[in-house]
C-alpha cells in the first residue's frame, strides 16, 4: 500500500497512466495505430522531440526559460547540413561541429545571463533573434539539399523491430541527463540553484557557474535535436526549430516540472513528449483537423500547469502535518 | 514611490540643477530622440531617398503598427507580467473583423468594433487565467497563444478575407499633408490616451501601484487582481487596434500577418518598451519612451533595408539592439544609483 501510494505521488505516474490509456483507446479504435510502421514513425518523432523537451527542461530546472531553443537547434541543423554540403566534411565531424555550435550558443546565453543578471526571458528573446538571423543570413532561407546518403540512411534505419536508429542517441541523452541530475554534483547544483538560489550560494554552489553550465547543456541538447531532425527530414531546412517553443514547454510541464525551478522529472518529460506525439498522431489518424493540434497543445499546457499547481499546494500543506 | 516619478523630471532648484540636468540627459527619452536624429542624418547622408516624402509616409505606416504592438506589451509589463499572445490576439481580431464583413455582411464600423472587443475579451481571458491560477503570465499566455491561434486557423481554414470595403485600403493609402499617414495619427492618439490614463486617472495610477508592489497596493485598498485583468484586457485591445491598422495597410485580413502563432510580433513588442525604459519588473511605464523606441526600431530596419543590408540579417541586428538596450539600461541605472539620483 505504502509503495503504491509513493508511486502514485511520483511525477511520472499520472503521465504514464494517460499514455497507457491513450495507447489502448486509440489502438482499440484504429488498429493501424499499433502497426509496426506507425510505431516507428511515432518513435522517430518522440526521439527528436525528447531532446527538444530536455533542452528546455534543464533551463526550467534552474528556474529560468530559454526562448532560443528552436533558434539554436535550427542554427546547428543548417550548420550540420551546410558543412557537409559546402565544405564536404564527413558526417561525424560535421555533427560534432554542429553540437559545438549549440554548446557555444548555450554558453553565450548562460554567460550573458549570469554576468548581467538580466532576466533570461529578455536575453534569450534577443539571442533567439540573433541566432535565427544568422541562420537566415547564411542560408537566405534556402535549404541545404546535399545531405550525404549515409546520414539519410541513418535517419530511416531501424535498430530492431520498430525501434528507429534516431531513438538511440535520444535515449542515451535522456539517461545521461537523468544521471547528471540525480547523481552528479553539477546536476544537484542545477536543482539546488533552481530551488533556492540564495541557499545554494550559501552552501558553496557557484550560482553563475551553474547557470552557465545549464545553458550550455541546453544548447547542446537543442543542437542534438537539430542534427537528428536533418537526418530524419533528409534536408537542411532553415525553418527547423521555428515551431519548437510550445512543445518544449508542454512536455516538461506535463511531466510535472515546476516552472519556478528546482523540480523536474526526466521520465515525466519523456512521457510528456510521448503524450503530445500520440495525440498529434491520433488527430491525423481520425481525420480530425490537424489545425487543432495547436489548440490541444495549449490546453494540455494549461491543464498540466493547473494540476501541478494543485499538487504543489497539496504537498505544501502535507509537509506541515506531523508525520 | 517608483510610480510617482514622471519620466522627465525638470530641474527643481539651484543645488539640484546640475543633477537634474544629468538626469535629463540620461533619460531614455532624450537618448532615443538623440539616436533617432543621429540615425536619420546618417541614413539621409548615405541615401537621400530616406527623407523623401514617399519613404517618410511608408515609415509612418510601419511605425504605427510597431508603436501599438509596443504599447500592447507595455500595458502588461506594467503589472510585472508579459503577454506572448499579442500576435495571436491581433490575428484573431483581424480575422474576426474580416469574417464579419465578408461572412456576415455587417457594416465595417460594427465589424471593426467587434474585432476590437474580441481583442479586449481575449486579453481579459488571459488576465483572468493569470489571476485565478496565480501562475506567471508567461506560461498562461504561451498556452493561450497556441489556443487562440490554433482556433483561429481552424475556424478560418487559414484563408484570408480579401474582399473588404474600399474604406480600409483608402485609409491605409491616405496621405495627410503629403507625408503623414493617418495610421501614424492613430498610434499617436493611442499614446496620448495611454499617457492620460497613467498620469491622470485613478485606474491608471492603481495599475502602476499594483505592478510596483502588489502587497502594498492590496493593503491600500486596490483590488490587484482586477487591475491585472484590466491591464491584460487593455493589452488585448491595443493588439487588436494594431491588427486593424495592418488590415488597412494590406487591404485584407490575412491569418499569417503576424507569422506562425503570431510570434513575429514578439520582438518588436519588447523592443519598444525595453528601449523606452519600461521596467520589466513592473510599476513604471514610459509611454513616450515606448513610442520613440518603436520609432527608432522601425527607422533602423527601414534605413538598413535602403542600405541593401540583406533583409535576412535584419533579425540579427534587432536581436543585438535588444541586447544593447538592456545593457545600456542597466549601466544607466547603475550610474544613477551610484550618484544617488534614482
Amino acid at each position: 500500500m505504502r509503495l503504491l501510494g509513493r508511486i502514485a505521488r511520483t511525477d511520472w505516474f499520472g503521465p504514464l497512466v494517460i499514455t497507457l490509456v491513450a495507447v489502448t483507446v486509440i489502438g482499440g479504435l484504429s488498429p493501424a495505430f499499433l502497426s509496426s510502421f506507425n510505431i516507428r514513425v511515432l518513435l522517430q518523432a518522440i526521439a527528436v522531440n525528447a531532446l527538444i523537451a530536455l533542452s528546455q527542461m534543464i533551463i526550467i530546472a534552474i528556474g529560468q526559460m530559454n526562448l532560443s531553443v528552436g533558434a539554436i537547434g535550427g542554427l546547428a541543423a543548417i550548420g550540420f547540413a551546410g558543412m557537409m554540403e559546402v565544405w564536404g566534411l564527413p558526417a561525424p565531424l560535421a555533427a560534432a561541429a554542429a553540437l559545438g555550435i549549440g554548446l557555444a550558443a548555450g554558453l553565450v546565453n548562460g554567460a550573458i545571463i549570469a554576468w548581467t543578471g538580466i532576466s533570461a526571458f529578455v536575453i534569450t528573446l534577443a539571442t533567439l533573434s540573433i541566432f535565427k538571423g544568422i541562420n537566415l543570413g547564411i542560408t537566405e532561407a534556402q535549404p541545404f539539399y546535399g545531405v550525404p546518403a549515409g546520414v539519410k540512411a541513418f535517419g530511416n534505419a531501424v535498430l530492431i523491430g520498430p525501434l528507429p536508429m534516431v531513438a538511440v542517441p535520444a535515449a542515451l541523452a535522456a539517461v545521461a541527463i537523468w544521471v547528471t541530475l540525480a547523481r552528479l554534483h553539477i546536476g544537484r547544483a542545477i536543482l539546488a540553484t533552481g530551488g533556492n538560489p540564495h541557499a545554494a550560494e550559501l552552501s558553496g554552489i557557484s550560482v553563475p557557474g551553474t547557470v552557465v553550465a545549464a545553458h550550455a547543456l541546453s544548447g547542446l541538447l537543442a543542437a542534438g535535436a537539430g542534427v537528428l531532425l536533418v537526418a530524419r527530414l533528409q534536408i537542411g531546412q532553415p525553418s527547423i526549430g521555428d515551431d519548437w517553443l510550445i512543445l518544449s514547454f508542454a512536455a516538461p510541464v506535463i511531466g510535472g516540472a515546476i516552472l519556478a525551478g528546482g523540480h523536474v522529472s526526466v521520465a515525466g518529460t519523456l512521457l510528456g513528449v510521448a503524450i503530445v506525439a500520440i495525440i498529434t498522431q491520433a488527430l491525423v489518424l481520425f481525420d480530425i483537423d490537424p489545425f487543432l493540434v495547436q489548440v490541444v497543445l495549449g490546453c494540455l499546457i494549461l491543464g498540466a500547469v493547473g494540476l501541478n499547481r494543485l499538487r504543489e499546494v497539496r504537498l505544501g500543506r502535507g509537509a506541515l502535518l506531523p508525520s | 514611490m517608483v510610480a510617482e516619478d514622471p519620466p522627465l523630471a525638470a530641474p527643481a532648484s539651484g543645488v539640484a540643477r546640475s543633477d537634474g540636468r544629468v538626469r535629463f540627459y540620461l533619460t531614455n527619452e532624450f537618448g532615443l530622440a538623440l539616436l533617432i536624429v543621429l540615425f536619420a542624418s546618417v541614413f539621409y547622408a548615405l541615401t537621400p531617398g530616406f527623407l523623401s516624402a514617399f519613404n517618410l509616409f511608408a515609415l509612418g505606416r510601419i511605425a504605427a503598427v510597431n508603436i501599438l504592438i509596443g504599447f500592447s506589451m507595455m500595458a502588461v509589463i506594467v503589472t510585472g507580467g508579459l503577454n506572448l499572445a499579442i500576435g495571436a490576439i491581433g490575428a484573431c481580431a483581424a480575422m474576426a473583423c474580416g469574417w464579419m464583413i465578408e461572412g456576415l455582411g455587417l457594416p465595417w464600423p460594427l465589424a471593426v468594433f467587434a474585432g476590437l472587443a474580441l481583442g479586449a475579451a481575449l486579453g481579459l481571458v488571459n488576465g483572468w487565467a493569470v489571476v485565478v491560477t496565480g501562475l506567471h503570465s508567461f506560461i498562461i499566455t504561451l498556452a493561450t497563444m497556441s489556443i487562440f491561434f490554433g482556433a483561429m486557423i481552424f475556424l478560418t481554414r487559414a484563408e484570408s478575407f480579401r474582399v473588404l470595403p474600399q474604406v480600409f485600403s483608402d485609409f491605409g493609402r491616405m496621405k495627410l499633408a503629403v507625408v503623414v499617414s493617418p495610421l501614424f495619427l492613430v498610434a499617436l492618439g493611442a499614446g496620448a490616451a495611454l499617457m492620460l490614463l497613467y498620469r491622470l486617472t485613478v485606474t491608471g495610477r492603481e495599475m502602476l501601484a499594483a505592478g510596483a508592489r502588489p502587497e502594498a497596493a492590496e493593503l491600500s485598498g486596490i483590488r490587484v487582481g482586477r487591475m491585472v485583468m484590466l491591464c491584460h484586457a487593455l493589452s488585448g485591445l491595443l493588439a487588436a487596434v494594431a491588427a486593424m491598422l495592418v488590415i488597412a495597410r494590406n487591404g485584407a485580413a490575412i491569418p499569417s500577418m503576424a507569422g506562425q502563432l503570431g510570434q513575429d510580433w514578439l520582438l518588436p513588442a519588447f523592443l519598444g518598451p525595453v528601449l523606452g525604459g519600461t521596467l520589466l519588473t513592473g510599476g513604471k511605464v514610459s509611454v513616450t519612451g515606448t513610442l520613440l523606441g518603436a520609432l527608432l526600431v522601425t527607422m533602423l530596419i527601414n534605413g538598413l533595408l535602403l542600405q541593401q543590408v540583406g533583409e535576412f540579417w535584419i533579425q540579427t541586428v534587432l536581436g543585438l539592439l535588444l541586447l544593447l538596450a538592456v545593457f545600456l539600461d542597466r549601466a544607466r541605472r547603475g550610474y544613477l544609483a551610484h550618484r544617488g539620483l534614482a
